[in-house]
């Protein structure tokens, strides 16, 4: 009985994870039955039915099936899921029908409805905390979270069962409300057709390998699969099973074993750790993210692809990016769709900038001076710079400046905005906005920088080092000494552009040089990136074991003093001697690195060629391949090393 | 494919996996590495516990009888207790009570020895009643000890944050420093030259003179004699810390002056540290020693340390050591020599400070990954069974700070309460301030039961 319960009972502390053995064993049995149930002889003559009907009922199989996966894992937010699937399935419908008899301001209405529905879940689930705060902060007052749904859950129940002082986020609900935003959108959009089984459409909804982590799977991609026979080449299904190993090995090897033995030590307590272990341990964190993210995403596609199913890549080696802006094209590329399909495009793209842009911009600038107490100093150059905005964005000026600066200004301006609430949906904390933010200056600057000339850039440059050199030595705070060793090297590299580009403007040159050159920029423009990314993740992380309050503190204090000892606890001295001791993890990092930067080409030819592998040799390297990351589940700990005292 | 030939596959893998699992379960050697893999039992989650790393060889020249057997033992012997704490353990601090629930059974004792400090709190009124607080990163940043002074001075009067040294490199809680040298602001690590009894080899001294706090900075060291001139500017962070004195423990060649929270400072020589602090009252020293083992005190000028415990008034130095002995010491002799030098440095301590009393903190309970499961390492409890023994034999008294959070795997408990950080190893700032808090409260408890 007691095994019966763990096998089929929510039970918080055993969700079901891709990295448990208890998932495999779970996935083993449901393709069993999934196997039985295509092998049936639907069709003319069968008595089963038409071959439509094996489809729906692969469907419906699946649908269960994933709302047991989610039962396993959040209980009875089932009910949330559910709901949210009734409500966009109907409300769609009827979007459908008003469009059919003309009526598109009811069609019109429907999606807002549709849509402050969702989007009003999302908001009491996973930011009620966060208003609260703010609100609190604001005006003083004190106001506390009420749990409605344990509430009510409390009149069904017994009284006190659920507890009313607490709003648990429901796992994965970020990913599917942009889901089913995505699918009554499409279909006032007229881009799909509404999925006439409610059925059906909850598979799309809920299609476990991608239901708690993504990818976002956005209805037209998606939804036309519903329909499709099981189809698996055999090459696709050697590429689905190295999906999951390399998903496999990024989570625990990459991902796991570097948090374990450096990584979460060293954000747990900056203080602890020299300079160059806490820079160390930042670049270390940017490959933990993807390789924890990507590794989810990896085996989540190989899962799906298994069922014939195919979802969308979420990564492409984003730390190959040559400047921000690419870096969000390769990035949890679902996401990054998402947005720009449903955030940036509606607020204009580079085509205008309207209400929504400015409502927006006025917001974060309220929200801004609100978090620093800075209520002038923000609010007074914003509204300058609105006015500003509006002034040039008037008729007469638009006549006579060129079409290509209003589409930097537009599109500058609406993809900050896109940058700075992505950041919100990561996570209800000011650190996760601040993330954003920093995002979106740096994707500005950069395409401003890219506008600039050899001349313009260098005096820029030029400029800002030697002022952080002047505050540097006047004000010897740590972040001055981070920003001017940074700034340092962009002015020596651009310094040898420059050069470069003086001397050779004029020239025709050699095309081995040209080559090299090229070569180079291109290096150099994936570190910088890759540098400018990983400073950003100083926000990223936050403890979702903590009170939201507490965790934005914690998360503020981390990133403080690992700037502080990044730029002010640096010993060059301890250098050699860290990475003699961490010297697996850093052979990990550097591994990791080295692979994740193998050309594209390379990566494609070897995935081929396990894919074309014999099957009986595929089942062997399998094995091999789960008994080696098996080792580094079960390696033994990095003992603690302090070199800075 | 067909589906039935993915199924197929599958089974393929699992099935050899599963063979392995027969034919290779637990630790294979394979030269110098070791290869690990999982009895079918345990992956079927019937055997759920992995090895531990318990040694089971008897102890023959112990200090004690107690062997980590023993030690297992009285653990289960105590599980109500412990069940009880556990219980706590997880709350939010706020709604927490302090448990005193495993030491009133055991530990209750030895606050008897902490009976002179106890009688000198009565002079609190008239002079200064010192008591130190050396710890490893467990106290950094001021961390526990603030709790402690905080409720000293609450009841027996005092204020000011006490020692500090000349040029912070680890930031404080209680006191934020700027350091500025010849007229313009510098880093910490930018200042005088720093030598750390608890430091390596490098940061070392031959003459053993590194004052009361295990640090000194050197002025001047290299350069031209008076060429720095420097500005530490002490900036208490809560009103409750302001303080009525400075006191600067330095060489008489030394210079110095004030000017509200300013020291300046210029000359040629030690600087031991500054110390914000009250004419009368407690005052209660944070002085961490990060990565130390508590083995350094018998390497510090016994002259120099003796003068301080006397002139100050030190009446209780407490000592908070034994974790850093733990992720590197897998075996019980080991731990037994740490001990040992421990009881030594105990032991030359109270020769140093004959007036003193003395509080042992032992070390929380610390996690580490065994075959991929987190759990406390084997020799926590050994460890804190010894220190208790060592602490009892020395008559002086003991906190088990083990114990108190919950015992065995009670670090993942506070770990889940936002208590403890993701390295199983230190607390947050609420757990310190919990544990701290709990500390004073089982000192002044002493008080009121004597």
């Amino acid at each position: 009985m007691d095994f019966l319960q763990y096998i089929l009972a929510f039970n918080s502390e055993s969700p079901l994870l891709f990295t448990q053995f208890y998932f495999w064993a779970f996935f083993a049995l449901v393709y069993a039955l999934f196997a039985l149930l295509l092998s049936l002889p639907f069709g003319k003559g069968s008595g089963l039915g038409s071959p439509y009907k094996k489809l729906h009922l692969r469907n419906i199989y699946l649908m269960f099936v994933s709302w047991f996966f989610y039962y396993k894992t959040s209980g009875l937010f089932l009910l949330i899921l559910a709901f949210v699937t009734l409500s966009d399935w109907i409300i769609a419908g009827r979007i459908k029908s008003a469009i059919s008899h003309h009526k598109p301001q009811i069609a019109k209405g429907l999606l807002c409805l549709s849509v402050i529905i969702d989007l009003g879940l999302l908001a009491y689930f996973k930011y009620a905390y966060f208003f609260t705060n703010m609100v609190n902060d604001l005006f003083g007052t004190g106001f506390r979270v009420f749990d409605i749904f344990a509430y009510i859950g409390n009149g069904f129940a017994e009284a006190g069962r659920f507890s009313v002082d607490t709003i648990v986020l429901p796992v994965g609900i970020s990913f599917y409300i942009f889901q089913v935003i995505s699918y009554t959108v499409d279909v006032y959009r007229g881009r799909i057709q509404p999925v006439k089984n409610i059925l059906d459409f909850g598979f799309y909804v809920s299609f476990f390998p991608q239901l708690v982590a993504g990818p976002i799977v956005r209805a037209e991609e998606f939804i036309p699969q519903l329909y499709k026979p099981f189809h698996l080449s055999r090459r696709v299904f050697g590429i689905a099973v190295f999906w999951i190993l390399n998903g496999l090995a990024k989570k625990i090897i990459m991902s796991d074993f570097l948090a374990v033995n450096l990584i979460d030590r060293v954000f747990n307590n900056p203080l602890l750790f020299s300079g160059f272990e806490n820079l160390f341990a930042l670049f270390a964190y940017s490959l933990q993210v993807y390789a924890d993210f990507s590794g989810y995403s990896d085996i989540a596609i190989g899962l799906a692809m298994l069922m014939g199913f195919y979802l969308p890549m979420n990564f492409n080696s984003p730390y190959k990016s040559q400047s921000p802006q690419e870096f969000w094209r390769r990035w949890h590329m679902s996401l990054g769709r998402w947005l720009k399909g449903y955030l940036y495009i509606p607020l204009g793209g580079n085509r205008k900038i309207g209400f929504g842009t400015y409502f927006w911009l006025s917001l974060i600038a309220f929200v801004s001076a609100a978090l620093t107490n800075w209520w002038w100093q923000i609010l007074v150059p914003f509204a300058l710079f609105m006015l500003v905005v509006a002034v040039i964005n008037s008729a007469p000026f638009r006549e006579r400046w060129g079409t290509g600066f209003y589409k930097l200004l537009y599109s500058n301006l609406n993809s900050f905005i896109t940058q700075v609430l992505g950041g919100l949906w990561h996570g209800a904390s000011w650190n996760f906005i601040i993330w954003g933010g920093i995002n979106g200056i740096g994707m500005i600057v950069e395409k401003i920088w890219r506008k600039m000339n050899w001349h313009l850039r260098f005096l820029s440059i030029t400029v800002l080092t030697f002022g952080l050199m002047a505050l540097d030595y006047f004000y010897a705070l740590p972040v001055w000494r981070l920003f001017l060793v940074w700034s340092a090297i962009i002015w020596i590299g651009t310094a040898i552009r420059y050069v470069y580009w003086l001397i050779t403007q004029d020239m025709t040159i050699n095309c081995q040089l040209s080559i090299i050159n090229s070569k180079l920029s291109k290096a150099w423009a994936i570190l910088q990136t890759f540098t400018f990314i990983t400073f950003t993740r100083l926000f990223f992380r936050s403890s979702s074991n903590l009170d939201p309050a507490t965790a934005n503190e914690v998360a503020w204090e981390t990133a403080r003093n690992m700037v502080n000892q990044i730029g002010g606890a640096w010993n060059n001295a301890i250098i050699p001697e860290f990475l003699w001791a961490y010297k697996y993890v850093v052979a990990m990092f550097v591994a990791g690195m080295l692979i994740h930067w193998l050309p594209t080409n390379w990566k494609r030819r070897y995935r081929l060629a396990f894919s074309a592998m014999p099957l009986w040799l595929m089942v062997i390297v399998v094995c091999l391949a789960i008994v080696v990351i098996y080792q580094f589940v079960t390696a033994e700990m990095q003992p603690f090393i302090y070199f800075q005292f | 494919m067909k589906p039935y030939q993915v199924l197929i596959f599958i089974a393929c893998v699992m099935a050899g996996l599963a063979t392995l699992c027969v034919v290779l379960p637990g630790r294979i050697a394979l030269g110098a590495t070791e290869l690990k893999w999982p009895a079918l039992t345990e992956v079927l989650g019937i055997q759920k516990t992995p090895d531990t790393i318990i040694p089971m060889d008897t102890i023959a020249q112990l200090d004690t009888l107690l062997t980590p057997d023993t030690v297992v033992q009285q653990e289960q012997t105590l599980s109500p207790a412990i069940v009880k704490a556990d219980s706590i353990a997880p709350q939010k601090e706020d709604n927490c009570q302090l448990s005193t629930v495993n030491y009133q059974l055991s530990e209750s004792d030895s606050r008897i020895y902490l009976s002179s400090f106890y009688a000198s709190l009565s002079q609190s009124g008239k002079q200064v009643v010192r008591v130190l607080h050396y710890g490893d990163s467990q106290i950094e940043e001021d961390r526990m000890t603030q709790q402690i002074r905080e409720a000293l001075q609450d009841r027996y009067g005092g204020s000011g944050v006490g020692l500090m040294p000349l040029a912070q490199t680890i930031p404080s809680r209680t006191v934020k420093q700027q350091l500025h040298m010849n007229g313009r602001q510098i880093q910490p690590a930018q200042g005088p030259r720093r030598f750390i009894v608890y430091g390596p080899k490098r940061d070392r001294r031959d003459d053993g003179l590194y004052g009361v706090m295990g640090q000194v900075a050197v002025m001047n060291d290299s350069l031209v004699p008076g060429s720095e001139k420097l500005m530490a500017v002490c900036t208490p962070q809560d009103p409750k810390n302001r303080y009525s004195k400075w006191q600067v423990l330095a060489d008489s060649a030394i210079q110095y002056s004030f000017s509200r929270d300013t020291v300046f400072l210029s000359g040629k020589g030690n600087v031991y540290g500054l110390s914000q602090e009250s004419d009368t009252g407690m005052i209660v020293d944070n002085i961490p020693m990060r990565g130390c083992l508590g083995l350094v005190f018998t390497k510090m000028d016994s002259a120099q340390l003796a003068d301080f415990y006397r002139e100050q008034n030190v009446r209780l130095i407490i000592l908070q050591f034994g974790g850093n002995a733990i992720p590197f010491n897998e075996t019980p002799s080991t731990i037994q020599g740490i001990v040992r030098g421990l009881r030594k440095q105990v032991q030359y301590l109270r020769m140093l400070a004959p007036e003193a009393s003395f509080l042992f903190i032992g070390p929380s309970d610390m996690l580490t990954q065994i075959d991929g499961v987190w759990q406390t390492y084997p020799m926590v409890p050994y460890m804190d069974r010894l220190l208790q023994q060592m602490a009892q034999d020395e008559q002086i008294a003991y906190f088990s700070l083990y114990r108190w959070m919950g015992g065995s795997g009670s670090m993942a408990k506070w770990q889940e309460a936002g208590l403890a950080g993701e390295d199983g190893i230190h607390f947050m700032r609420s757990g310190a301030r919990k544990a701290g808090n709990a500390v004073a409260k089982w000192i002044l408890e002493g008080i009121e039961s004597e």
